[in-house]
């Protein structure tokens, strides 16, 4: 691309600038004094995308301009006479100038004239250097508007000669002085206090990498901030970037907490000692009261003072009273404390029952009752706490002999191993007595609750026996339950192992397993609850329904029970130490063996949503409504699940059982209406109930409308089998009163299991809803 | 009629006891703390002791342990009275060599049974 004179030293020259041009990193334009472009390079061409046949020395700079105005290199809506003009002006000296081309290239444009008129103009291309300095405009605003807006206090500090580089709005904040004027001054300097100034500038010099605690004076204020050190090169010095984080609120928080955990510690140390304490203060002048009065009895008995007698008799007896709610109120205290220990030793049964008769006795006789025992012979003995099982009979039976009036108290003893071949003692304490109601029996366990306040009133006691019964029987591995009618009288039951196991006897918080003996098939329930009274309550309302009951208090202790033996169904508490309900259930869902157990929450926040997104089954908010639970379960529970058979053919009814019993439900049959209604005078109401239509003695018509009078089965959902062709009459009549009618012809008996099952469930759902 | 030797810091105790023991028609001697009891065993040979554990001077466990040591008094049935609230000291009672034990406050027909087997016993 050239346009030179030839001739052989000319051409030597002209060959070695031509090389120098093609070899410079910028494009090269040069024009003589009547600005006609005399000679280029391929640059030049390359980053100014001139047509070749466009360039030569019949062009002139004013031409070139104005190609480029026209095509747009200038900008839309340039005036390209203007452009050309501004260009002319500066000619006649050097200039330099930045080009924005429109395809975003940034050319950066030299020109300067030669002596003999003419000039030569030389582009390089920077888009790279300025988008570099672009880049580094944008990360200086980024880190301005970061170091601005940040709750962290920065501040940078030469490590040269310890001066203040930078500080941001937050480090004044923190700092909690205006120390904006401090820039440039040395990081001694931060605080008006020598001290404080001189400990900050000690951290300010450490290692980078380093945390320290600070803790600071601001403004009459006590605070503390987190200080951690970074090295950083800023401005070309050697420096520190120092960030502060205010700690102030979570460190006084940590030491309310520290003061409130000692404040409880020392609380706790105190009620200990006043228990102790009380034991002993209240004791001795109660043991004056009981003994002296126990004396004057005698004195009165040898002077035949009968008046006095009596009187004494009551003095003694309240200070008795008193004696054993003392006793009562200190075991409690120990065994919450933790410190209540089980001493196991070989107790031989028939012993132990006379000499629980020796002290019963005298209780029996008061209200006329007959105290029957009946401790088979060859009974032998068990390895338990002798004191605490002595403790728990007598407390039963004063209990069975204070309730009871001229009737009959039952002490009995018998052998029963449970299915795992573990060797137990039953214990049985029967009365005739009062009696309890489900809702009194529910409240029977916890402390200071009698069944109801008018029973405290009635027949004194302190409320606290049968809690102090079953906390021993927890101790020592077994449980203790109640079935009770009203008016009929109440039983207590109480099983103990023959052996305490040593994990049982010194830790009483292993998971507790409560039997129902009846051998009525129940679900596997395990409560997860850190409060006892839910279990109580739970262990109360659910055993009596047949269902075994397994007890964890805490997330840790749940998953060990869960993974060991899988439960039916979990009842889950939220709020737990430790691990609490959600975390306990999302393990449970991210476990294979775990995940399918459905899980009733039980919980005091209605958090439904995050609780059914958790994967949870049921959700119930506290105080629980037993109600309910129970018909949750029941619709988990397929064992319960009782589906009635209506038909008259015996075979459609074999059929259809064992369709229904391999999807593990329970059938009953009935060959005609009437004996299904007779069926149903005598059972509970059963889940579904499939019915045929044509049967003899009461037909499926007739069937379903008495079905529909009676309160107790107006809602179970049936399901018509027929063979037969309904008319619209017998159509409307049975859409009104069953879900579904299914043809016999069409869906063959055998394939209805699994429909059944559906249906039975939904069934089951639809009842517990309403 | 058989002799009782009571060991007991507590006036008030060692009053309402013994006066309960005398009209029983027991004899009945006394002591103050543990090793007045020791002293009193050999001196006065009673047929039976009732200690309350937590005596002056020595302790109950310690004092039984010494009568149970002398070859003179090691036969005499040793009944340990201890607190409710001592009631898992009983293993130590008996680890110190009483015969039996019972709790605080008395209950005297129990205690008088007790007496009463250990001196059958005795026999």
């Amino acid at each position: 691309m050239k346009h030179f004179e030839t001739g052989s030293e000319m051409g030597r020259e002209n060959t070695l600038l031509r090389a120098t041009l093609e070899n410079m990193a910028q494009g090269v334009a040069m024009y003589d004094a009547e600005h006609r472009l005399v000679t280029w390079n391929e640059r030049f061409v390359e980053y100014l995308d001139m047509p070749v046949e466009f360039l030569g020395t019949d062009k002139t700079f004013s031409d070139y301009i104005r190609y480029l105005g026209s095509r747009g290199e200038f900008g839309p809506g340039a005036d390209i006479e203007v452009e050309l003009k501004k260009r002319l002006a500066l000619l006649d000296k050097s200039h330099t100038f930045e080009r924005l081309r429109p395809d975003g290239t940034v050319l950066e444009v030299r020109r300067d004239p030669v002596p003999d008129g003419g000039f030569i103009a030389i582009y390089t291309d920077i888009t790279a250097r300025k988008e570099a300095e672009r880049r580094l405009r944008e990360d200086e605003e980024r880190f301005r508007a970061t170091d601005a807006a940040s709750p962290v206090g920065l501040i940078i500090v030469s490590r040269d000669d310890g001066s203040i580089q930078h500080l941001n709005p937050s480090f004044v904040e923190i700092i909690g002085r205006d120390s904006s004027e401090l820039l440039g001054k040395p990081a001694v300097s931060l605080f008006a206090d020598l001290e404080q100034s001189a400990a900050l500038a000690a951290i300010l010099s450490g290692e980078s990498g380093r945390r320290t605690e600070f803790r600071f004076d601001r403004n009459g204020e006590s605070c503390c901030v987190m200080i951690s050190l970074a090295d950083l090169e800023f401005h070309g010095n050697r420096s520190v970037v120092a960030s502060f984080v205010d700690i102030t609120d979570r460190v006084r928080a940590e030491e309310e907490l520290k003061k409130a955990k000692e404040a409880a510690e020392s609380a706790s140390r105190v009620k200990s000692a006043f228990l102790a304490n009380m034991s002993h203060e209240l004791r001795t002048p109660l043991n004056a009261i009981i003994g002296y009065s126990e004396i004057l009895v005698e004195d009165a008995e040898d002077r035949g003072d009968d008046a006095s007698i009596a009187d004494l008799g009551k003095i003694q007896s309240a200070g008795k009273h008193l004696l054993g709610l003392i006793n009562d109120i200190l075991d409690l205290s120990k065994i919450e404390a933790g410190r209540m220990d089980v001493y196991l030793e070989q107790v031989f049964l028939s012993k132990l029952v006379s000499d629980v008769k020796t002290i019963v006795d005298p209780m029996m006789g008061k209200n006329d009752n007959r105290f029957v025992i009946e401790c088979p012979e060859g009974i032998g003995s068990l390895r338990t706490d002798q004191t605490k099982l002595k403790q728990n009979l007598i407390n039963l039976l004063s209990n069975a002999a204070k309730f009871t009036k001229g009737g009959e108290v039952r002490l009995a003893l018998s052998r029963c191993d449970d299915e795992n071949g573990t060797k137990r003692i039953r214990f049985d304490v029967a009365d005739t007595g009062i009696g309890m109601s489900d809702e009194q029996i529910g409240k029977l366990f916890q402390s200071f609750t009698q069944a109801d306040s008018s029973t405290t009133r009635n027949f004194g006691g302190t409320g606290l026996g049968l809690t102090i019964t079953r906390h021993f029987c927890t101790m020592l591995g077994g449980t203790v339950e109640v079935t009770s009618v009203p008016g009929k009288g109440s039983t207590f039951t109480m099983i103990l192992p023959d052996q305490v196991a040593k994990s049982v006897a010194h830790a009483p918080a292993e998971p507790r397993v409560t039997r129902r003996i009846d051998g009525k098939a129940g679900m596997r329930i395990l409560v997860v609850d850190d409060d006892p009274a839910v279990h109580e309550v739970l262990s109360a309302t659910l055993s009596r329904e047949g269902h075994e009951i397994l007890h964890a208090y805490d997330g840790d202790e749940a998953l060990k029970a869960m993974r060991a033996e899988p439960p039916d169904i979990v009842t889950l508490d939220v709020m737990m130490p430790k691990v609490d309900g959600w975390s306990l259930l999302g393990i449970m869902k991210s476990e294979p063996v775990l995940q399918g157990i459905p899980v009733i929450m039980l919980t005091i926040v209605d958090d439904r949503n995050l609780g059914f997104s958790l994967g949870a089954s049921e959700f119930m908010t506290k105080p629980i409504d037993r109600a309910r639970l129970l018909g949750l379960i029941k619709q988990f529970s397929h064992a319960n699940s009782v589906v009635l058979v209506v038909d008259d053919d015996a075979d459609v009814r074999e059929i259809v059982r064992q369709a229904i019993t391999s999807e593990g439900l329970v059938a009953a049959e009935a060959e005609n209406g009437r004996r299904a209604l007779e069926w149903l005078d005598q059972n509970e109401t059963p889940t579904l109930i499939l019915l045929d239509l044509m049967m003899p003695e009461m037909d499926g018509f007739e069937f379903l409308d008495r079905l529909r009078c009676r309160d107790d089965t107006a809602d179970v959902p049936v399901v018509v089998l027929t063979a037969k062709d309904l008319t619209e009459t017998e159509r409307a009549f049975l859409a009104e009163r069953t879900i579904l009618v299914l043809s016999k012809s069409a869906q063959p008996a055998g394939s209805l299991g699994h429909a059944i099952a559906a249906l039975a469930e939904r069934g089951a759902k639809s009842e517990t809803s309403t | 009629m058989a002799k009782i030797l009571l060991v007991e810091d507590n006036e008030m105790n060692r009053d309402m006891l013994s006066r309960r023991l005398i009209r029983q028609g027991f004899e009945v001697v006394m002591a103050i703390d543990g090793q007045q009891g020791v002293d009193m065993a050999s001196v006065e040979k009673p047929d039976l002791i009732l200690m309350d554990m937590s005596l002056p001077v020595i302790n109950g466990w310690e004092a039984t342990e010494k009568v149970k040591a002398n070859p003179e008094t090691k036969h005499i049935p040793v009944i340990a009275l201890t607190a409710h609230a001592m009631a898992e000291d009983r293993e130590k009672c008996i680890a110190a060599g009483c015969d039996d034990f019972d709790t605080k406050p008395v209950e005297l027909p129990r205690l008088l049974e007790k007496i009463k087997a250990l001196l059958a016993r005795a026999d």
